[in-house]
């Protein structure tokens, strides 16, 4: 048959909306369905892959999922010739897409976001990349001057300490602060909230990647244009990647980076570190006194001790019990 | 039941099916006692609107009837039976679908299949190369199938004009039938040797039940005009004397495309339509407009093809000569299906041997694009297509294509690895050489049999139906030959003269390339920067066209030198009708170690003309193999990296790059990028002719 015969196809076939039209009327698992049916598929020690060619009658029979369910995941796994098709357009293109069941798939989704992490991640540029040691830059999109100056000043400083930033690709801090890696000889990776195919376009963009110093990646559809939802789940993602963070300018209990940034705050996913100084928003105030670490708008020391620096005044804390694998 | 008792029941069913005064045709009753009595293997060769799906239909009743399982039917053209099963439903018969596009349904078939509720199981067949089909669907109905229905079957054959991998997999499928099932094969076009490649692949006991090809109601004619713009003033003096709508065929795109504009130019209701662009060939609306006779003309490649069916079609015109008797009468049999008189006129001209010379070298991929692809495949441990394609000189659609068969042969296997990769498996493969030969030659001979046909003095209608193995062919008394008249081949020397000047007016946008192809990249990016960019620029005509095409084709290899019309009709292109803002100031030609003299000599003249200097600013650094035999872009990119260079000192402003002919359009953009990495300005190719388009 002419169709890829493995678990992480399976999933893809499973999970991707690649293909569909957007009113589709059977819609791809989502990431909370996938742990369901993979939790069955455990319990039956069925692989996924096997589910490819099996009868509705015989999905439900095996799973259990009731004849509608069935149904539609016979439907999606019907759909490999296509989507081959879809991904040698992407390939192309230069985009590969990674599954929970690949290598490079970062172990750190799964250990932090557990059910929510991502079932797969498209993207461009060097997939090593996701997992790197860095530092998430977030902040609005509106900064002042002083405030661009000082998220250059971090991307060059991650640059010369050998810090991945890992930021969200929007216009304002987050391409200040990849950019000025980039330029000092550094490394970055952007999780986009808008089309990856419309980012690896830009010009600058594809000489990073091509390069091998610039990643760009999307857990959607990469035709899928900007809106909010995928904003906020994508800035989990950010986070998720990274060993610290960093907040350069938040809003007070509204919109996107201060969300994502009470997120990490509740979670401990990395320790969040806030920018602090004069004439600063209030909702860097407001962060602080809720456990974010101050961070002097006017690092004083060596910039190739930046990491050294987020190191040493991240607080010490008891070790979280992490439940153990079944397997 | 006896056979006459069935008789009976069928002719019941019949007028149940289509009306009270509905009679057999000529040979369905014997089909259907073959398959139902005898529970033979049959194959019927009739012409397309004798009722075929009548004779399945029908069996497939009168075998539920008498408890057989249901029929089992591959056609690939499932979206066009609407009608057929509606007719069929009158008398019962519960069809199912299954294709590509319906996965809705496939539960509801499944499960009528499951509780036997189902009496036609419809199957597309791409459907038999898909997974999920043949380990659960195909396994719960083929050991209890009642009959078996091969629709279009010469798509079976090697030797049939449009062989079908997909149908390789239907001998698969019949391995695993009952035994002693009846199967039905249908077609309407097979010589005798297709049918016996069919024969062969169905089982030896196979019956053929052969009906008459000849189509009373079609008139016949042959008119041989050499030059494309004799052939255009034909069309536009004869196309509006025909009553009701027609088709109008094309061998290639470029040629859909012109005929068309030239039909619109002279008020002529036409439209274009080919497998090109989706965004600009709606092909559906298109179909409606002509079905509706909102149209005079359809002007189509084959993309216009088996299953569209217009009953009162009232001419197809062949603006040039197709590659086969099988497809000529598959593409002129469109007209004249229900209506008493139709046309058929095949117009055939200079380019046509050339064009079908390109289709044949190119139908099949070659057994060295195999084993390359093959090679490439097993050094490369995983590679993507993409990856695959600057390791081999083979065009992508051939890759795809080779790939598929490889894939068929069990060579190699796929696996999704960030993308989809090929690996080798362990299977040995040989190519099949004497296959490819075997193919080759065929088409070859199709074609003298074509060359025959346009050359035939005596019926045409005749001719056609011998060359199909027709046991009645005779004269057809209204075609052309037999007629003794027709139209005429001749039309008004001014309407030839605004037909050539129609053909030298099409100038040609040649678009800057704007991206490096994969792994050839000469910037710092795969994107060429925009100032290292030629500007867009312009071909004067296709090559080998009428008009001027003729002109270079005979400079380039009978003269060696381009002729005095071709500067001043340059001179005028570019200095009349395209204009370039700001105008070249210099001219510069691309070198060529082959024909040294040949494109300077005319680069110095047409810079004369236009009264800029020419300037030799480009050297070859070494012979490059010609760029039309590179099939891909990235091969064809590396054959012109590292062979060309400048001079140390060049102009400095905008220039004129000129040469012959351009096909790929690597040459020109490397070229121009050298140029501007030089120092010089704006570069603005421009050639004497473009090669044709490569496909259909």
């Amino acid at each position: 048959m002419m169709e890829p015969d493995n678990d992480s196809f399976a999933l893809f076939l499973l999970c991707s909306h690649l293909g569909l039209p957007d009113e589709s009327e059977v819609k791809p698992l989502s990431a909370r369905e996938w742990n369901q049916l993979e939790e069955k598929l455990r319990a039956n020690a069925v692989s996924a892959a096997s589910l490819v060619g099996s009868s509705a009658e015989k999905v439900d029979s095996i799973l259990q999922t009731g004849p509608d369910q069935a149904a539609r995941l016979t439907w999606l796994l019907d759909r490999g010739e296509k989507l081959k098709q879809e991904l040698e357009r992407l390939d192309e293109l230069g985009i590969w897409v990674i599954t929970r069941f690949d290598e490079d798939y970062p172990p750190r989704f799964t250990e932090r976001l557990k059910g929510a992490a991502p079932v797969m991640l498209y993207g461009a540029g060097d997939a090593r990349l996701l997992n790197r040691r860095g530092l998430a830059v977030v902040g609005s999109r509106n900064v002042d001057q002083r405030g661009f100056a000082l998220t250059e000043f971090i991307g060059n400083a991650c640059a010369v300490s050998k810090l991945t930033v890992y930021s969200g690709g929007a216009r304002g801090v987050d391409k200040t602060a990849m950019g000025a890696a980039l330029s000092g000889g550094g490394y970055a990776v952007g999780v986009l909230a808008d089309s990856l195919e419309k980012g690896i376009r830009a010009a600058d963009a594809r000489r990073y990647i091509e390069e091998g110093h610039l990643l760009l990646a999307t857990s959607f559809s990469p035709h899928t244009s900007f809106n909010v939802g995928m904003a906020m789940a994508r800035n989990k993602l950010i986070y998720a990647l990274s060993d610290f963070a960093l907040v350069i300018a938040s809003d007070a209990e509204k919109g996107g980076t201060w969300a994502g940034a009470e997120e990490v705050l509740k979670a401990g996913w990395v320790p969040l570190f806030v920018v602090e100084g004069a004439n600063l928003p209030e909702g860097n105030r407001l962060l602080i006194k809720r456990g974010g670490i101050p961070f002097p708008d006017s690092f004083d020391d060596s910039p190739t001790s930046l990491g050294d620096w987020l190191e040493e005044h991240t607080p010490i804390k008891e070790p979280v019990a992490v439940q153990g694998s079944l397997f | 039941m006896t056979s006459t008792s069935l008789v009976g029941a069928a002719e019941q069913l019949l007028k149940r099916m289509l009306g009270r005064d509905a009679q057999f045709r000529e040979g369905q009753w014997q089909a259907i006692d073959a398959i139902v009595t005898r529970r033979g293997r049959v194959l019927v060769v009739q012409r397309t609107g004798w009722g075929k799906s009548l004779v399945y239909f029908l069996s497939t009743k009168l075998l539920r009837e008498q408890g057989a399982g249901p029929t089992i039917l591959v056609s690939p053209l499932l979206s066009l039976m609407r009608n057929q099963i509606e007719a069929a439903s009158r008398i019962g018969i519960r069809a199912f679908t299954i294709n590509s596009s319906n996965r809705a349904e496939w539960d509801l078939a499944e499960a009528a299949l499951a509780k036997d509720s189902c009496d036609i199981l419809l199957i597309s067949p791409e459907r038999l190369g898909n997974d999920r089909f043949m380990r659960s669907v195909l396994p719960g109905v083929s050991g209890r199938a009642g009959l078996f229905v091969v629709d279009e079957v010469h798509c079976i054959s090697d030797w049939g004009h449009d062989f079908r991998p997909d149908y390789r997999r239907i001998i698969g499928v019949m391995d695993r039938l009952p035994a002693g099932m009846p199967v039905l094969g249908t077609t309407a076009t097979a010589n005798d040797r297709v049918v016996a490649d069919v024969q062969q692949q169905l089982g030896p006991e196979l019956v053929v039940l052969r009906g008459p090809l000849t189509r009373h109601s079609l008139r016949l004619q042959n008119i041989v005009l050499s030059s494309q713009a004799e052939r255009l003033a034909w069309l536009a003096a004869n196309i509006p004397k025909f009553k009701g709508s027609g088709v109008i065929y094309c061998l290639t795109v470029a040629d859909v495309e012109r005929v068309t504009n030239w039909l619109k130019s002279r008020g002529i209701d036409a439209e274009a339509y080919h497998a090109g662009d989706d965004a600009k060939v709606d092909r559906e609306a298109l179909e409606r407009a002509l079905l509706a006779n909102e149209l005079k003309a359809l002007v189509a490649t084959v993309a216009l093809g088996m299953g569209f069916d217009k009953p009162d079609l009232s001419f197809v015109v062949h603006f040039q000569r197709p590659g086969s008797v099988v497809a000529y009468y598959q593409q002129v049999g469109r007209a004249g299906r229900a209506v008493e008189k139709a046309y058929g006129i095949l117009l055939s001209g200079r380019e046509d041997d050339d064009i079908q010379d390109y289709f044949i070298e190119s139908a099949f991929p070659p057994p060295e694009a195999m084993t390359s692809l093959l090679n490439a495949v097993a050094a490369g441990d995983g590679l993507s297509l993409n990856e695959l394609l600057p390791r081999v000189n083979v065009s992508r659609s051939m890759a795809d294509r080779a790939l598929k068969l490889l894939e068929i042969d069990g060579a190699i296997e796929i696996k999704f690895d960030k993308k989809i990769r090929y690996f080798r498996t362990a299977t040995q493969w040989q190519p099949d050489v004497d296959r490819t030969n075997r193919i080759t030659a065929l088409r070859r001979a199709e074609l003298a049999q074509m060359q025959k046909y346009v050359a035939h003095r005596e019926c045409l209608m005749e001719f056609l139906a011998r060359a199909l193995d027709d046991p009645d062919a005779k004269a057809c008394g209204v075609c052309a030959n037999c007629q003794g008249k027709g139209f005429q081949a001749e039309t008004s020397p001014e309407l030839v003269a605004e037909a050539s000047e129609f053909l030298g007016r099409v100038d040609i946008v040649l678009e800057p390339k704007k991206r490096w192809p994969l792994d050839m990249t000469l910037s710092p990016t795969s994107v060429i920067p925009a100032d290292e960019r030629n500007a867009a620029g312009r071909a004067l005509c296709y090559y080998g066209d009428a008009g001027w095409g003729k002109l270079v084709r005979e400079g380039k290899y009978e003269h060696n030198k381009f002729d005095d019309h071709l500067v001043d009709a340059s001179a005028k292109l570019i200095r009349e009708r395209w204009q370039p803002e700001p105008f070249p100031e210099w001219i510069t030609a691309i070198p060529s170690r082959r024909h040294p003299a040949l494109v300077y000599d005319f680069a110095s003249r047409l810079a004369g003309v236009l009264g800029v200097p020419f300037v030799a600013a480009l050297v070859r650094t070494s012979d490059a193999p010609e760029q039309k035999l590179m099939a891909n872009s990235s091969m064809q990119a590396r054959n012109v990296a590292g062979t060309l260079a400048t001079q140390d000192q060049i102009p400095g402003g905008p220039v004129l790059l000129i040469d012959d002919i351009v096909d790929s359009g690597w040459t020109l953009t490397l070229a121009g990028w050298l140029l501007r990495k030089n120092g010089s300005g704006l570069v603005y190719p421009f050639t004497l002719a473009r090669a044709t388009a490569r496909k259909t």
